[in-house]
């Protein structure tokens, strides 16, 4: 508890929540213009349309979000050296657990914070009855499970190399394998992905009508496999990413 | 049962691919002792303290901690009766000196009042609430001295502390590490590749060359190694030599010169009255004295960097 407790310590003045509110501020701002004065049949499916929108832009600017969180916070021991005498006090097992537990719950403020702005603007635009509350919970949960095997992937990697061009390098590359992947299908199995298998709501657009139709997802096997695997994929990520850790000598 | 050595290493050995950076160490650093560690550039001094605080995982051997045999489960419970500062500092430049040592502080569950105790001792006082990343290279060094101190553990292994810090600090650091045994009864492993100052700290020694201990004693024991002779030359050393042998007295030749142990004056002046009745002509009568440098030299190679 001690050592997660000064995780936070650690970030002070890093400006690690400023950084997260900021690209959250984009996805706000977008909202703020996107739904700006909506047409009749916009309010009625509201509600859905939010959670549809969610969706693609976490799809969109996530993964980087998920890169830059854990290498703000590995860097900050590799820049000062600080392996080799936190190591005399904790075990790297301990270290890197406190580390992974940190950016989930920045994760789950971050997302927490972006859906009840989201809902209040639901509110405020006037969309007809509430949010459903069942799926607005469960898009939270896998947004958090899809966004938490990101983050553990990529601390994995920032804390493993010092020189964090490598972890970011890499998450570009994986939010342009994210984006590139909403053109082609609706779920895949690639960490990058797990947003886009984590929709709960999909669209159809009328191109006569001018018209989207959002529907909840009937998931197929392959669909809630691709589900699974986002749970897959924490487990795997943080073992291999604690494992790493551990073997390297300080 | 009271505990001798805080350190004792068995055969402790490092190997990285085919290069075997310390080989068979058996170290032994009793307590109350402030252990110079002594050794070229690349020795093997920063891997053995290494291996000593687990940071480094040992290939063959065993270290003992305070009497007790560490493993990777006990290690940390070792360890926390032991500071350390391991090459270059450790801190977070974006926290004041003041927060990086709370957070260590935190770790090591000491008093708070800790923090000011060490910030006085190293005498950070004014840079206290300053950002770390604006210290100088000095100021960070104390700070990693101030950090190891933290809890004033039983052991402070230090790897060439005075890097990095001015003719001052460097007086300063000695003539703290000099005090922690008797004020505040640690003992102090410190690693230098500078004889003349683990000859101003220490009170004991080990000097390591290519990862091998090839002294370990009290410094005193390798002062008097530093032994003094007298050197004569003459035009005829073989009636000389066995002038001296009739005397009883060993006779060792490096070059012109022949070596006999230091003597009596008297005796000398006996010794030059004989050559003359001899005829041998006397060319000169000199002292000399055997170094530290040069026993730090003949223990570790010439080629290796004082």
């Amino acid at each position: 508890m001690k050592t997660l407790l000064l995780e936070f310590y650690k970030i002070k003045r890093r400006n690690v929540w400023l950084t997260m509110f900021a690209m959250l501020s984009v996805q706000l701002l977008w909202g703020l213009w996107a739904f700006r004065d909506p047409k009749d049949w916009e309010l009625q499916c509201g509600w859905m349309s939010l959670l549809y929108h969610l969706s693609l832009l976490d799809g969109i600017m996530v993964p980087t979000m998920m890169a830059v969180l854990a290498s703000r916070l590995a860097d900050i021991e590799h820049k000062g050296n600080t392996y080799k005498q936190l190591e005399t006090l904790r075990s790297a097992g301990s270290l890197y657990h406190a580390k992974a537990i940190c950016g989930c719950i920045i994760i789950m403020l971050l997302f927490a914070v972006q859906f009840v702005f989201f809902i209040l603007l639901g509110y405020a635009l006037g969309y007809e009855g509430n949010p459903d509350l069942k799926y607005y919970l469960l898009s939270y949960v896998l947004k958090i499970a899809s966004n938490l095997s990101l983050f553990l992937l990529q601390l994995a990697l920032s804390m493993f190399f010092a020189n964090q061009m490598v972890p970011l390098v890499a998450g570009l590359g994986g939010s342009m394998a994210a984006l590139l992947l909403m053109f082609v299908t609706t779920y895949s199995f690639l960490p990058w992905g797990g947003n886009l298998s984590a929709a709960l709501v999909m669209s159809e657009w009328d191109e006569t009508t001018r018209i989207s139709t959002y529907f909840y997802r009937a998931f197929s096997s392959v669909e809630t496999a691709a589900v699974v695997c986002i749970f897959v994929w924490i487990v795997v990520f943080y073992a291999a990413g604690r494992i790493l850790f551990t073997r390297r000598e300080a | 049962m009271a505990v001798t050595n805080l350190i004792e290493t068995t055969n402790l050995t490092k190997q990285y691919g085919k290069v075997r950076c310390v080989n068979a160490l058996n170290m032994k650093v009793p307590q109350g002792a402030v252990y110079g560690f002594l050794g070229p550039n690349g020795a093997g001094k920063s891997t053995t303290l290494k291996m000593i605080l687990g940071l480094a995982k040992p290939t063959d051997g065993s270290i003992t901690l305070f009497g007790i045999p560490a493993n990777e489960k006990n290690r940390i419970k070792l360890l926390a009766d032991t500071g350390s500062l391991i090459e270059s500092p450790s801190y977070y430049g974006h926290l004041t000196g003041e927060e990086n040592l709370h957070i260590l502080q935190t770790l090591k569950g000491c008093p708070k009042e800790n923090i000011d105790e060490v910030i006085n001792i190293v005498r950070l006082n004014e840079a206290r609430k300053k950002k770390v990343a604006h210290y100088s290279l000095g100021m960070k060094q104390r700070l990693g001295l101030a950090a190891a101190l933290l809890g004033f553990p039983k052991l402070l292994i230090l790897d060439e502390p005075t890097n990095g810090l001015d003719p001052a600090g460097i007086q300063e650091m000695r003539e703290l590490i000099c005090t922690l045994p008797s004020h505040y009864g640690i003992t102090v492993v410190v690693s230098s590749h500078l004889l003349s100052e683990i000859d101003q700290m220490a009170d004991h020694v080990g000097i390591i060359r290519h990862g091998e201990l090839v002294y370990q004693n009290t410094l005193e024991s390798l002062h008097s190694h530093a032994k003094q002779q007298i050197a004569l030359r003459t035009d005829q050393p073989a009636t000389t030599i066995s002038l001296l042998h009739q005397d009883g007295i060993e006779v060792s030749k490096e070059e012109d010169y022949l070596l006999i142990p230091m003597l009596e004056d008297e005796y000398v002046a006996h010794l030059c009255r004989k050559m003359i009745e001899h005829h041998i002509a006397l060319y000169r009568v000199e002292k000399r004295e055997k170094s530290l440098e040069d026993i730090f030299l003949s223990l570790t190679g010439k080629e290796s960097s004082l």
